[in-house]
């Protein structure tokens, strides 16, 4: 039931719960506290992977975050996650894990072959055996890699859970629980100060949890509890257990992940799986403590090889043997503790081997977990020794990668032989073990300090609070990088098989810096970011290139801190909650009409509104323009952006911001109306009209809306502040229904209380009328080119209207259209639209060069006339119909002389809208071409290899119907 | 709900002020404050500009009122039909809030009376506090009620939550 | 990024909109030499490697147009105001 390796007594996990779960489809036990990684130790499982490259067997190295080794598979089904590290698994009762890059099995894997020709597979083997013929990449090399290398498998369906995004403050942000975090916690948190304690584990205490000791007099464990108490009673603290603080951004801001219901099968119901908190903190104290690092010796890989403080936190902790007989390697005074907390425990210490005497490992031996091991001391005497564990402790590095998300660059300190934080982000504090104070009596000191002048640089007022006796215990170390008399691999980065070999070839080929290193060996990459390798990685290249390791420096450490999933990326913005949807005040109507939908930024519109029996779209759209042209259609055009302007400054505000004229418009009259940047191209087309002498109302293209008003506010807050104008959004006020066609006088005479004669409401005209019993506004403009009006309602009666003009125009035969059929007429009547308002064309290029007023200045006018602007070289707008009326156009096609080469240098502009049009009865186009409107009646070809098309053209006028506006008059 | 924007003219935020005191009896915020007159309250969501809101008036009358009142000292336009406001209750409703609302919300930060516009789920938001209940009204654009909701009903689902109508 | 918006009080940058250098002031139209004068205030940019005065605008927030004097180096923000300092109430 307890396992082979779970010790009699001890260890903070819960015998009273009892747990079952399955590792490769074998049963376990384990109890609640325990991780995936303490059960399987506790077990006896030692052979839990096989790595990336040589598929070498591997266990379990650390008992934390920095894992390289114990990568599983967890969950199963469509839960299944890939590269999960056991030893942050939370157990649970039915946890499914299996081992990965394998095959058939973890203890027969075919692809172990690799570890035989590992000759041929040294660092670099990628870049010099794939690098020709290139163009092999796609085909061959890629698959071949990525079949090979890769660890887990996805889901591949679906992720079933939710995942959250959510918002922190606070004045003082502590990052990490143990003894430093807790003091630092518990002296801001008396002050008063708002605190939040974010720590990775599920349980407060960092090393305390792992290590005999004692604070004031009684265990450490006890003085843990005490003080979570404590905070757990202090109304603004907040302690978030399971988050990893995993960035740092400017101005406080700390992006952090929270494993909520990574630790249950299946989240409860409505509950999220993770959540990443965006945390904005006045100060923060990083008390992330220090991760052990190993000693490169050989086959020091070999599952049963572990880090000494890992051995530790297993029999502490988890009252758990990493083996029954345990031998340590050690360059500091953690060597002696281990073995005497393993002796505490009842495990065998078969010995102690400490470099600083001289001694150390040379091979492992046993291939599925450690049975013996070769050693050496000072004198060159070799001998062998039996174990089936080995705890390495090759000093501790403190975790200052939080320090550097900013450009922060670490030090080096030659008393821990370690890096340890230099210039901070704005702030941050260390304190403890990640400042390189590695006594708990310092961590404890160090965090209290930091906690109180926290506070305190928020205004807080210390309060009462003194520190707690405990050891301050040596931790002398003398640096010991690597056994050079190994035999067999010895490894620096494990999770990304980089060898000492490597290490060395790479400096010998000249990647002496450590960036080159990087990348060249891909030490310190994947899910660890090399957290117990680096620095070894580091010590290696400084030693093989005879510099000492400040000048080898270090890699950039960036975040995220541990590895974050895309769905906690996502958080609530997936599927159709991607991005905010708009809907127009008829969508519901369209929808009970069976209208097909098109995304228009973030508008949802109409497209067309297919009829039982059509075949297809473009028979749809073909009717809806038939129908408008003959009859009368009405199409939603609420998307259209609406500003209203007011103020005494206001027509002479439009007149700046539009290239035409607008403050000699009258009251009661609308007119079109071209916006350029001040760089001279369009920015965007639209309408205003004249509702009161000192108040406009205009529309943008629904594209441009959001910039048209930024742009707006831009020219009136930054260029001409003294203008009297006051504007505000009134696109959600109002919905806007378009209804033309000959008929639509007709209709709107039935709904409107007013007169539409042409004397009384000419084209061009608005006027506020009462619609249905409603205050609505009528303006008489038509994009379609047929007689046609816009009837606007505030917002609640959009549904209502929509449905009575419908009614009313029933009889006259009316008919919705969608955004295709407002395309194909707009295209018809060679109206511009987003294809042609492209950011690349000017006024003149689209044939509006005359609504460029010269008698004021305006946004764009200057540059508009830079010579390269003005030059008939430049490709302008005109329209295209297929010599062959049967075939199709498309878009984006360029134009090249009849027999020219399809060259660049033959390039003479390009298509920019086309369309099927019912009335010329064949697809029709808009674009620019070179010196366009002097070649009307030439023909040309219309080249579009990416989809193989190549058209031969006729260049026409762009208005291929009613050129003389004859049918906007009904 | 009658709901109006009002923007001081140039130079004219203080006669606007005045104004408004005169005709409602409140005193014109001058910051992200609300201030309120029985139903009609004035909520600050810019420099120079309020939000003015009547609960149970007819829009087109608050609004025509309004405008006669402040002619001349502020553009005042309506809104009525612009918004989609909701009005949440209860001890959770900052831990909803939370999963969305970027604003610090904590009683220390942000108080009743106080108002914010800010992003929430990418959708432009105005959130007044009410009271220590702690109340809160959002109004979010009309036309992405339905993705306002979604964001609201998905965050607040972990607590549990009735709707009612207003 | 936080800016300290002097309506809002301080927001994230996801609400806020850069525009770039705020010293270029747009010329007078009528300057004899107008061409080349908004040829250097279109595309002509310094790239100060230290204090730099930039225009945000708060479109996720009040709406306003800020200047930020912002060191590119460290990104510390040293003043926030409104472009139109105007008679804001
Ligand atoms: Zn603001």
């Amino acid at each position: 039931m307890s396992g082979t390796h779970r010790l009699q007594s001890g260890g903070l996990i819960d015998r009273g719960k009892p747990l079952s779960f399955s590792f490769d489809c074998e049963s376990h036990a384990g109890f609640a506290g325990d991780t995936l990684a303490s059960a399987l130790v506790a077990n006896g499982v030692k052979l839990v992977g096989r790595s990336f490259k040589y598929h070498r067997p591997r266990g379990i190295f650390t008992a934390g975050s920095e894992e390289p080794n114990a990568l599983v598979e967890l969950r199963g089904g469509v839960r299944r996650e890939p590269n999960t590290r056991a030893t942050v698994t939370e157990l649970y009762d039915g946890l499914i894990a299996a081992s990965q890059n394998r095959w058939p099995s973890l203890r027969h894997d075919i692809g172990a072959v690799n570890d035989r020709l590992s000759r041929f597979l040294v660092a670099g083997f990628y870049y010099k055996t794939f690098m020709w013929p290139a163009k092999f990449w796609e085909l061959l090399y890629e698959p071949l890699i990525r079949r090979a290398a890769g660890l887990g498998r996805a889901a591949g369906a679906e992720d079933p859970d939710i995942y959250e995004k959510a918002f922190a403050h606070c004045d003082v942000l502590v990052i990490g629980a143990g003894p430093a975090g807790l003091m630092a916690t518990l002296a801001a948190g008396r002050t008063g100060a708002r605190v939040i304690l974010a720590d990775e584990d599920f349980r407060l205490g960092g090393r305390l949890l792992a290590e005999r000791c004692e604070i004031g007099g009684r265990p450490a464990v006890d003085w843990v509890a005490e003080i979570e108490a404590e905070l757990a009673a202090m109304p603004d603290v907040r302690i978030m257990r399971r988050t990893a603080v995993t960035g740092v951004y400017d101005h406080g801001q700390y992006s952090a992940i929270e494993r909520v219901n990574d630790h249950v099968a299946t989240p409860p119901e409505h509950e999220p799986r993770q959540r990443s908190w965006k945390i904005v903190a006045k100060r923060a104290v990083l008390a992330a403590g220090a991760h052990e690092r190993a000693i490169a010796f050989g086959n020091n890989d070999r599952p049963g090889v572990m880090l000494a403080g890992a051995a530790r936190t297993y029999v502490n902790r988890f009252a758990a043997a990493p083996g029954r007989r345990l031998a340590v390697f050690t360059n500091n005074d953690d060597g002696p503790r281990t073995a005497a907390d393993a002796r505490e425990a009842g495990i065998e210490v078969a010995a102690v081997i400490d470099s600083r005497t001289g001694a150390r490992v040379t091979r492992v031996r046993g291939r599925h977990g450690v049975r013996l091991i070769d050693v050496a001391d000072a004198d060159g005497r070799t001998s062998t020794i039996e174990c089936d564990a080995l705890a390495v402790s090759g000093g501790w590095n403190p975790a200052v990668h939080l320090t550097c998300h900013l450009g922060g660059k670490p030090v080096w300190n030659d008393e821990i032989a370690a890096f340890v934080p230099g210039a901070l982000p704005p702030g941050m504090t260390v304190a403890g073990a990640a400042a390189g104070a590695l006594t708990l009596a310092r961590c404890l000191g160090g965090g209290m300090t930091a906690g109180v002048t926290a506070a305190a640089a928020c205004g807080f007022a210390i309060a009462a609070i003194t520190q707690p006796r405990a050891d301050d215990e040596g931790a002398a170390v003398t640096a010991m990088w690597h056994v050079k008399d190994s035999r067999g691999k010895a490894f620096v980065d494990l999770q990304n098989d980089v060898t000492t070999k490597d290490v060395a070839l790479a400096t010998q080929e000249g990647f002496g810096s450590v960036e080159h290193l990087k990348r060249y060996t891909t030490l310190g990459m994947a899910t660890d970011q090399g957290k117990t390798a680096n620095v070894l990685g580091l010590a290696i290249l400084a030693q093989a290139s005879a510099r000492a390791i400040p000048q080898v420096g270090t890699t950039t450490y960036r975040p995220p801190y541990v590895p974050v999933s895309f769905g906690a990326m996502a958080g609530h913005h997936r599927g159709r909650d991607f991005r905010p949807t708009r809907l127009p005040p008829s969508h519901a109507w369209a929808t009970e009409q069976g209208a097909v939908f098109v995304e228009a930024g973030a508008w949802l519109r109409a497209q067309y509104y297919p009829r039982a029996g059509e075949a297809d779209w473009l028979k749809t759209v073909n009717r809806e323009v038939a129908a408008t042209r003959a009859h009368v259609g009405v199409c939603d055009v609420s998307t259209l952006g609406k500003i209203e302007i007011e103020g005494a400054n206001a027509g002479v505000f439009l007149d700046r911001v539009y290239a035409n004229t607008f403050s000699t418009l009258p009251v009661g009259k609308a007119r079109y109306g071209l916006m350029l940047r001040e760089d001279g191209f369009v920015m965007d087309d639209g309408t205003a009209s004249r509702l009161a002498p000192e108040r406009f109302f205009m529309t943008t293209t629904t594209a441009q809306a959001v910039r048209v008003m930024q742009h707006l506010e831009f020219c009136h807050q930054v260029l001409w502040p003294a203008l009297d104008v006051q504007m505000v959004s009134v696109s959600e006020q109002w919905a806007q229904f378009s209804i033309a066609g000959p008929r639509s006088r007709d209709v709107l005479a039935k709904l409107v209380d007013a007169d539409l004669g042409d004397a009384a409401f000419p084209h061009l005209g608005c006027r506020e009328v009462t619609a249905c019993g409603v205050a609505a506004r009528l303006f008489r403009l038509s994009f379609s080119g047929e007689l046609a009006y816009e009837l606007a309602v505030p917002a609640r009666h959009g549904d209502a209207t929509i449905r009575a003009i419908m009614a009313a125009g029933a009889e006259f035969g009316i008919t919705p259209y969608g955004t295709e059929a407002l395309g194909v007429m707009r295209i018809e009547k060679g109206h511009v639209a987003g294809n042609e308002i492209n950011g690349q064309l000017t006024a003149r290029d689209l044939g509006l060069g005359r609504m460029m007023s010269t008698k004021k200045d305006f946004v764009g006018r200057v540059m508009a006339q830079r010579p390269a602007l003005l030059d008939p070289e430049r490709p302008a707008l005109v329209g295209f119909k297929p010599v062959d009326g049967a075939r199709r156009l498309r878009a984006g096609a360029h134009f090249l002389k009849i027999g020219a080469g399809a060259t660049a240098e033959n390039d003479e502009g390009y298509m920019t809208s086309v369309a099927y049009s019912p009335m010329v009865k064949s697809w029709i186009g808009l674009g620019v071409l070179r010196r366009g409107p002097e070649r009307i009646g030439e023909r040309v070809r219309a080249y579009d290899p990416v989809r193989n098309g190549d058209v031969e053209v006729e260049v026409t006028s762009p208005i291929f119907v009613d050129p003389e506006g004859a049918r906007l008059h009904g | 709900m009658a709901a109006a924007s009002v923007i001081a003219r140039r130079g004219k935020a203080d006669a606007c002020a005045a104004a408004i005191t005169a005709h409602y009896g409140v005193t014109l915020p001058t910051g992200p404050r609300r201030a309120a007159s029985g139903d009609v309250v004035f909520a600050g969501v810019g420099p120079w500009r309020w939000i003015a809101t009547a609960e149970g008036a007819d829009a087109a009358e608050f609004v025509a009122q309004l405008r006669e009142r402040l002619v001349f000292v502020a553009a005042v336009t309506d809104q009525s039909d612009a918004r989609l406001v909701v009005r949440l209750r209860g001890p959770r409703v900052r831990d909803v809030l939370a999963k969305g609302v970027p604003v610090d919300l904590h009683p220390r930060a942000f108080k009743a009376g106080d108002v914010a516009t800010t992003l929430v789920a990418h959708i432009g938001v105005q959130i007044d506090m009410l009271d220590d209940g702690p109340t809160y009204l959002i109004a979010a654009p009309r036309s992405m009620a339905g993705s306002f909701w979604s964001w609201l009903t998905a965050s607040a689902a972990e607590f549990g939550y009735d709707v009612s109508r207003s | 990024m936080r800016i300290n918006c002097p309506y809002c009080g301080p927001r994230g940058n996801e609400e806020f909109a850069y525009l770039g250098d705020a010293t270029v002031r747009r010329p007078d139209p009528a300057a004899e030499d107008a061409a080349a004068q908004f040829y250097e205030y279109v595309y002509l940019r310094d790239n100060p490697a230290g204090s730099h005065r930039e225009l945000w605008y708060h479109g996720g927030g009040c709406r306003s147009w800020l200047v930020v004097t912002r060191n590119i180096r460290t990104h510390e923000i040293s003043d926030v105001a409104f472009a139109d300092a105007g008679d804001k109430p």
